[in-house]
């Protein structure tokens, strides 16, 4: 988590050092929400594996949890040239889950994968897509590009390489990918995984959700 | 004089770009190595400046290809890198011994306008 701090710190100060007008003044506070979004996720993901019960599962909306996850990434997608899409195809009611603690999950990843983008593609135009899709085994979210490099195997190694490596997604992202990481534990102590996924053509990480019975209880 | 800046991360590279034109360099850049390698071929760059932690291919190999062209051997290059020295120190007879490696700028220690001194004591240098 130290490590990945030092990239947004570093954005700040050299900013700083260039004639601040709006843009930069723009990127600048940018910068600085999302490195504090991020200590607040890890902070949150800590706290949730120490005291699971801290987030109890509700009746959970995906669609409006991923409207509002794109009104808190829109800003660091602009910083990065990044189009940030909306996929909420199918209609599919609530799930089990805690909103706060899905939303700081696809935030956390969609923030990494935003920051690895223009690396990732070089010249080609930048896309994320948010979306949610039905599967076999539930209701999955999460964040699609359009890279093979968002696999299974590229997130189990980053896993393996915890503490041993400043790079653990060398494949996907040029920092450490803790947002990628952070996502992971919040999701562990809501009882899901992080897992690759794929929808239609595109790629992505993900988590799959269950739909709400409680709805249906009459008693 | 003619840069290349390698650097993936999109807000730091448009800061560079920014200042290394506003000081009157023509610039170039690229998120990664390969792109790096295709850029540099075309701009024949007189300075690279090169962070080492990039997505997929390493700034070492990148430097290790560049290196390979007998036109490419004697570029300056000055690695601005978000590697700490302690690690960059193993690999330091590497870098700047066998790679020819100019400068060494630890991005945390090192200020904007530290960036443009080094570019403009080497501009100096190669002129």
């Amino acid at each position: 988590m130290a490590e990945e701090l030092k990239l947004p710190l570093v954005q700040i100060t050299n900013l700083a050092e260039t004639d601040i007008d709006q843009v930069s003044g723009s990127i600048i506070k940018t910068t600085a929400n999302s490195a504090l979004k991020l200590i607040d996720n890890y902070i949150l993901g800590v706290k949730l594996s120490l005291e699971p019960q801290t987030l109890n599962a509700e009746n959970v909306s995906v669609a409006s949890t991923l409207y509002d996850v794109r009104e808190e990434l829109t800003d660091l997608a602009k910083n990065y040239g990044v189009n940030l899409e909306l996929n909420i195809a199918g209609k599919y009611g609530p799930v089990a889950a805690n909103k706060i603690g899905l939303e700081a999950a696809l935030v956390s990843m969609g923030a990494a994968l935003i920051e690895a983008m223009p690396a990732l593609y070089e010249s080609r135009q930048l896309k994320l897509q948010l979306a949610t899709h039905g599967s076999r085994y539930g209701i999955v979210a999460g964040v699609y590009a359009d890279t093979k490099q968002l696999s299974l195997g590229a997130l189990n190694t980053g896993k393996r390489l915890n503490q041993s490596s400043r790079q653990r997604l060398v494949g996907l992202s040029h920092t450490n990918g803790a947002g990628v990481f952070v996502a992971d534990s919040i999701l562990k102590a809501m009882g899901l995984n992080l897992t690759a996924t794929r929808h239609h053509h595109w790629y992505g990480i993900g988590t799959v959700l269950q739909p709400s019975s409680q709805l249906q209880l009459a008693v | 004089m003619k840069i290349l800046i390698i650097e993936p991360d999109n807000v730091l590279l448009n800061v560079y770009t920014h200042s290394l034109k506003k000081a009157g360099y023509q610039v170039s850049s690229a998120h990664g190595a390969q792109a790096g390698i295709i850029i540099a071929n075309k701009l024949k760059p007189d300075l690279v400046i090169l962070e080492l932690q990039l997505i997929e291919h390493s700034g070492i190999e990148f430097l290790y290809e560049l290196r390979s062209y007998t036109d490419w051997q004697d570029i300056p290059v000055v690695i601005n890198t978000i590697v700490p020295p302690a690690e960059f120190n193993n690999s330091r007879k590497l870098l700047m011994h066998d790679l020819g490696v100019d400068r060494y700028l630890y991005k945390p220690n090192s200020s904007l306008h530290e960036l443009l001194s080094v570019v403009n004591e080497l501009n100096l240098v190669t002129a």
